[in-house]
């Protein structure tokens, strides 16, 4: 589900354990190597690693680019020479691939890294000062939360004059709408940890201490919500990713001539029956994209939650 | 808690509007219908086309505060949501297709809680299981793929089964059939073969967060202090966690039904373009295209609205579930 | 007494318990055997990890399935391990229940309290009216204690208090009249009053039903006042088992001794030092193959390495064979010789001599003064509504407190939960000038810390050590970087900061080359130590304790107030401790201030206000303290206080305390007029009246009718008896009265 603007309550459940175990506390070499036993995750991160390769030098791998038409070969399958068969303007498919799946990427990226920057700050800020200001900016995100980021994003991408839509191509636009729409359920979710980090006994030691608030924060809060964040840019990336490839589905994302998988995926609907291969070969790159980091954020949770997975259910001790 | 709903309904009212006000100013801002009307043949004069869009009340020469003040004086005393720059008025386009789009939602959400829900209670119990496992890897699965992109598939499903079978079983595109005769039950039926493709695919994508959700916060009871506390009494393990667990997972999800109102809106939206329903969602998408500025900043005063419903029913649920915020 | 399986009610015979975890399996209970008859108490003593919740939880069948249990529990003779969970619960809440250790999470958030009750009685008597139902829960809630049951059945678990909470836990265990009851630290999370009504209640239900009450905990003050025989556990076996006079005035295994070493008396004056155990409990995923003490035991020898010991006779070897609960005392010890009435505890464990500082010497007046407080103020205002705000009323947190610290010496605050002195604490070390009431540290008032280099000047008087030694240390800082953060934050130099961090670890007890670790490598003790250190690295006067041992286990809690007491000598520190142990308190302190309710009602010398208490509050806290010595818990008097802390809602306009006062009760209504119309100033013995004693020469106290006749309904006095056996057959000459 297209969950971009929504808080998606299985990433709150998560979470909630999370903050509950403790898990903030594990250290990053233990998380590590937690993570490096996951085989699910490895095979994710090597994956995510290949296609990001392969998004920036694919390229060099085919004699054909997004540009040329080969006027021999329009709306054929694969071949010998066009590894992906080539779309209805003749174009190589191989090289659109490889173009959309770096959009799609750069996309994904910048929305969810900043995003989580944007939530960290937000959230932070939040917990940090309390009283009237977490409430004005509680009822700020809340009212973010409420409008539809789709409309907003048709709005923003389809609209005209200014020279906005010449100037700006529509994948940075597409990622400032994102960005806007993006960022709510992280710093909910990150306020309420970071209020929690607040009351604990180190943080008091720290300010009893009288070590500046900056520090504190830098010191003890950030570093301890890190797990959190982490999640987070894996979730947000899948996020974004999944946002640019439905939007520019129903056209209202990035629109021609920049392309992208979404726009590929588009392109290709109405003669999937005809031309499955231009449906299919854009579809599959991104499953493997949104499985890759489908599978990292897996082995991440596991990473930093000893208490899930199946080892250890009896974890009781004695007292 | 009546007051306590209220007062709620209230925060929301001054959110709805908000969104929208901020809606309008980014639509009058970005959306330029006056360059649309250039591409037509014969050209209009600039003239022709500000005097057209003065009688709609479109007038571009106004600064964006004096058309705000217009629109909003329309809507409190009239009601009146304006006109689109093809002459249409607002209200009368969103009055039909208002209802077509809330009843798909209305079906969808209640689907996809239940349904995700009772697979979540379900999967719990049987954790680490054959069916566990696969329940639960599809709804991972489901969160991978972008809504639009599901319904298509689900879509071109149908569209393979009735060809299989060689006749129409599901309507895969629109609402009725246009021009269909016959009594109540032929057109029940009929709304029946068209309804049920789209929310399914909307039930398929959306019940996987539930599911997930439901499931993890019930495991997270089922080792809970009154959990054994019930187990003490006389109990068995299943007993204890059917009538003590359930019901304490539920109040988490219960609050979150908030929050996944959004997506499912936008599920929606996504499935009236790739079902071709004439809803809100493909008018308004269409709408925005053309470059209108009140029917945008009416569908975004609807998706508040759903949204604010959403929220309430969710305070309404927690307040039935939780004894503790009935007292307040 | 030679009691033996035959009449036993249940009896566990080598029970052992294996857990799956990450690290390996995990021994936990490893063959722990014991017998207890109808009536009788049996205590189940131990420190954390070794093992006795898991021996309740698995003779209830309440374990995890991955759980792996051998050897046998019988109820009446019928083997309950093995049982399906079906055929097990034909038994669990009938004839066999628990209470267990946290009230607040112990009952189902969503549902009433009276159909948590009913639940428990429909499920073994189907049949029953509903009427009937209704009526029994009625009759549990007043039997335990709950003030207008019939109302109360509606209300939900939040609405109640812990102690409430856990009357109505009991209520429910009791609900079906069990022939064995297990209580599994059930008064550990509640206050010391609260938990003298509880553990009243505890002797009533087993008084009108004859349970066997098996009393897990690891405090030996409520063993000693409940139990008729005692198991030690260590490291998952019982390595000590006897009536309570064997284990608490014969002690034969090392371990017991040490443990009963390091348990603070409150009713005893003598300052000799705690005895500390060293080291920790061994790892249960590689039991040991001695002796499980012996690693920590000061006897241990070569032979006691090889081979685990059994449980023998400690007094001749015609008790041989006989288990637990029947009343024979073992040990499982090879060097029972070595240990018994006639040695010294502290020379057996090389407790330190009793620190001497140079300021002991010195009157108090002539010290100087570190901290005091002038009439401070925190109220906060009790509003309802969140749109709009309507003030309801004021929770007076803290009501004009003014106290002072001299020099070398430790002040502590005592009270029950909610009375003020957490937040105390707390507006000490807010310290600033829009604070109600003046705090001057060291000469420096909060009124003139205006700008930074006061406050700074001010951090370095006075630092903090918490009650909850992990939560209290960064989970990602290494030790050193713990130690650095005050010295850098002070502006030290590097190569200082390395120097001075290495004199804080030896000064602490730690080894210097373990700077490098995480906390979460260190033991409770050891990370209690990284705070104090943490707290000393910038040389403050005052050190502000929070509660600083009740998170530890009893051996460790005495080293660490040992190292407390040392480090006051050497350093010439002051200390301000919060603690709700009062044998802790009367250990470590020098003055001591009682607080209810916000206020200071009685103040004074320590010794002074513990051996001649004249707050009927005071009288009634310390009398509520468990004192590990069962003859004397016995006998004694104590008072049970009624109900909880007021609402601040309807805090009285009079005294404070007399919604609760046992002297208050017993006045004729014309004094009482008094109490309910005026506030009893804190001052020394006023108007002496004929025959009353003079107040000491450092006490006061705020009430205006001290030494009165305590309310008898009040007053719970047990039979003495030499037999313990005889006590379940006396009748109690006194039973709970419940609150009205």
């Amino acid at each position: 589900m297209t969950n971009l603007n929504a808080i998606d309550p299985a990433a709150v459940a998560e979470e909630a354990r999370i903050e509950n175990d403790d898990v903030v506390m594990a250290k990053s070499a233990i998380i590590l190597r937690r993570f490096l036993r996951n085989k699910t995750a490895v095979a994710g991160l090597v994956l995510f690693l290949a296609l990001t390769v392969f998004s920036f030098a694919g390229g060099f791998f085919s004699a054909w680019d997004k540009e040329t038409i080969d006027p021999f070969n329009i709306g054929m399958p694969p071949s010998a020479e066009h590894l992906l068969g080539t779309s209805q303007a003749g174009i190589d498919l191989y090289a659109l691939t490889v173009e959309g799946t770096r959009i799609s990427i750069l996309i994904g990226l910048v929305v969810g890294l900043v995003s989580v920057l944007i939530a960290a700050v937000y959230g932070c800020t939040m917990a940090y000062f309390g009283g009237k200001v977490d409430k004005v900016m509680l009822f700020v995100l809340e009212a973010l939360i409420m409008m539809p980021a789709l409309l907003v994003v048709a709005v923003a991408t389809s609209g005209g004059g200014d020279g906005l839509r010449e100037n700006v191509p529509s994948w940075l636009l597409l990622i400032i709408v994102l960005l806007v729409f993006s960022w709510m359920g992280s710093a909910r979710l990150i306020r309420s940890l970071a209020m929690s980090l607040m009351q604990r006994d180190f943080v008091k030691a720290a300010r009893y201490m009288g070590v500046p608030a900056r520090r504190i924060v830098w010191r003890h809060l950030v570093p301890n919500i890190g797990s959190l964040l982490v999640l987070d840019i894996t979730r947000g990336v899948t996020g974004a990713v999944l946002a640019e490839v439905a939007f520019s589905f129903v056209g209202i994302g990035i629109k021609v001539p920049d392309v992208s998988l979404g726009v590929l995926i588009n392109q290709a609907t109405s003669q999937v029956q005809t031309f499955p291969w231009m449906f299919w070969v854009p579809l599959v790159v991104m499953f493997l994209l949104t499985g890759s980091l489908a599978m990292m954020n897996d082995g991440l949770r596991d990473a930093f939650d000893p208490g899930s997975g199946s080892v250890g259910r009896a974890r009781r001790k004695g007292k | 808690m009546f007051r306590y709903l209220a007062k709620r309904t209230a925060t929301y009212l001054l959110m709805i509007f908000l969104t929208t006000s901020a809606g309008y100013f980014l639509a009058v801002s970005t959306l330029q219908p006056a360059l649309l009307e250039q591409e037509r043949i014969p050209r209009p004069t600039p003239e022709q086309v500000a005097n057209s869009f003065r009688l709609k009340g479109l007038d571009p020469t106004l600064s964006p505060w004096e058309r705000y003040i217009d629109w909003l004086t329309a809507i409190v005393t009239r009601w009146d949501w304006g006109r689109s720059p093809n002459g249409a008025l607002i209200n009368a386009e969103f009055g039909d297709r208002v209802w077509i789009s809330t009843r798909l939602f209305l079906a969808a959400v209640v689907l996809t809680l239940i349904i995700g829900v009772a697979l979540g209670v379900y999967t719990a119990a049987r954790q680490y299981k054959f069916q566990d496992r696969v329940i639960t890897s599809y709804s991972y699965l489901a969160y991978i793929i972008p809504a639009p992109i599901a319904y298509f598939l689900v879509q071109l499903g149908a569209i393979n089964l009735n060809d299989t079978v060689g006749e129409r079983i599901f309507f895969v595109t629109g609402i009725s059939t246009p021009g269909l005769d016959g009594g109540a039950w032929v057109r029940f039926v009929d709304m029946l073969a068209h309804y049920a493709v789209p929310t399914l695919a909307i039930t398929l994508v959306g019940w996987g967060t539930y599911q997930i959700a439901q499931r993890q916060y019930l495991l997270d009871n089922v080792n809970a202090d009154f959990v054994r506390t019930a187990r003490a009494k006389g109990l068995t393990r299943n007993q204890a966690i059917t009538r003590h667990a359930l019901r304490v997972s539920f109040i988490p999800v219960a609050q979150s039904i908030a929050f996944t109102i959004p997506a499912i809106f936008a599920g929606g939206f996504f499935a009236e373009k790739i079902f071709a329903w004439p809803g809100v969602g493909s008018w308004s998408i269409d709408a925005i295209a053309l470059q209108d500025v009140n029917a945008a900043t009416a569908t975004l005063a609807y998706g508040s609205v759903i949204f604010a419903i959403g929220a309430i029913l969710a305070d309404f649920a927690t307040t039935l579930v939780d004894p503790r915020v009935r007292v307040q | 007494m030679s009691g033996g399986a035959s009449n036993a009610v249940l009896s566990v015979r080598d029970l052992n318990v294996r857990f799956n975890s990450e690290d390996g399996v995990v021994h936990a209970v490893r063959g722990c055997g014991f017998d207890i008859l109808p009536g009788k108490t049996l205590g189940i003593v131990g420190e954390s990890g070794s093992g006795k919740s898991v021996t309740a939880l698995a003779a209830m069948g309440l374990l995890p399935e991955t759980a792996e249990v051998t050897g046998s529990v019988r109820l009446d003779g019928k083997e309950l391990l093995g049982l399906s969970d079906k055929a097990m619960c034909r038994h669990r809440g009938n004839d066999i229940a628990m209470v267990f250790q946290d009230p607040l999470s112990s009952l189902t958030p969503v549902y009433s309290v009276g159909q948590q009750i009913i639940e428990a009685l429909r499920i073994h008597h189907p049949g029953m009216s509903k009427q009937a139902m209704a009526a029994r829960a009625v009759e549990l809630l007043s039997m335990v204690g709950v003030p207008g049951p019939r109302d109360r059945l509606k209300a939900f678990p939040h609405e109640f208090s812990g102690g409430m909470r856990q009357r109505v836990l009991i209520a429910i265990a009791m609900a079906n009249n069990p022939r064995v009851l297990i209580a599994d630290e059930p008064t550990t999370a509640l206050d010391v009053t609260i938990q003298a009504q509880v553990l009243e209640v505890l002797h009533t239900a087993q008084d009108e039903t004859g349970a066997a009450v098996v009393m897990i905990t690891h405090d030996l003050g409520v063993v000693a006042g409940m139990a008729d025989d005692v198991v030690v556990m260590y490291a998952g076996k019982p390595v000590e088992t006897g009536s309570a006079e064997d284990i608490y005035y014969n002690p034969r295994m090392p371990y017991t001794m040490g443990l009963l070493g390091a348990v603070p008396r409150v009713d005893v004056a003598d300052k000799a030092s705690l005895v500390p155990i060293d080291g920790i409990p061994p790892n249960l995923v590689r039991p040991p193959a001695g002796c499980s003490f012996a690693p920590r035991c000061p006897l241990a020898e070569e032979a006691c390495l090889q081979g685990e010991p059994e449980l023998l006779p400690v007094g001749g070897p015609e008790e041989s064979g006989a288990l637990p609960g029947s009343g024979a005392h073992q040990a499982a010890c090879i060097r029972t010789d070595a240990v018994g009435p006639g040695v010294d505890v502290h020379e057996l464990f090389h407790a330190p001599p009793v620190p001497v500082s140079c300021f002991d010497a010195v009157p108090r007046q002539e010290r100087r003064t570190v901290l005091e407080l002038r009439d401070v103020r925190k109220h906060f205002p009790l509003t309802k509504g969140s749109l709009i705000k309507r003030r309801i009323g004021t929770v007076r947190a803290v009501d004009g407190l003014s106290f002072d610290i001299r020099e070398g010496e430790c002040f502590s605050i005592v009270g029950e939960s909610g009375c003020g002195k957490t937040t105390t604490l707390l507006e000490i070390m807010e310290f600033n000038k829009d604070q109600d009431g003046e705090v001057a540290i060291g000469g420096l008032s909060n009124k003139a810390a205006s700008d930074a280099r006061t406050r700074g000047a001010m951090r370095r008087e006075l630092q903090m050590v918490f009650q909850d030694p992990t939560g209290a240390l960064d989970p990602r800082f290494t030790v050193f970087e713990v130690l650095s953060e005050p010295l850098e934050n002070a502006g030290m130099a590097k190569p200082a900061v390395r120097k001075r961090i290495m004199e804080l670890m030896e000064l602490v007890g730690l080894q210097p080359d373990h700077v490098n670790r995480f906390p979460n490598q260190f033991s409770g003790g050891q990370r209690q130590r990284i705070g104090i250190a943490r707290a000393l690295a910038v040389n403050p006067r005052l050190v502000v304790l929070d509660e600083p041992v009740s998170a530890l286990d009893v051996s460790v809690q005495a080293g660490i107030i040992n190292l407390l007491d040392k480090l006051r000598a050497e350093l010439g520190l002051s200390y301000l401790m919060v603690a709700h142990d009062l044998s802790v308190v009367r250990h470590i302190s020098n003055r001591v201030a009682v607080m209810y309710a916000g206020k200071i009602v009685e103040i004074g010398h320590v010794d002074t206000v513990f051996d001649h208490p004249r707050h009927p509050y005071t009288r009634a806290l310390l009398s509520a303290i468990p004192v590990p010595d069962p003859r004397l818990e016995r006998t004694r008097e104590r008072i049970i206080l009624r109900g909880d802390l007021p609402s601040p809602l309807d805090a009285p306009r009079g005294c404070n305390f007399a919604t609760r006062c046992p002297v208050f009760a017993a006045l004729p209504a014309a004094k009482q007029e008094k109490c309910l119309t005026a506030v009893p100033p804190l001052g020394p013995e006023a108007g002496l009246q004929a025959g009353e004693r003079a107040a000491g020469p450092d006490q006061q106290f705020a009430c205006f009718f001290p030494d009165g006749e305590i309310d008898a309904d009040m007053l719970v006095f047990h039979e003495a008896s030499d037999l313990p056996d005889l006590r379940s057959t006396t009748p109690r000459t006194e039973k709970m009265k419940g609150t009205p």
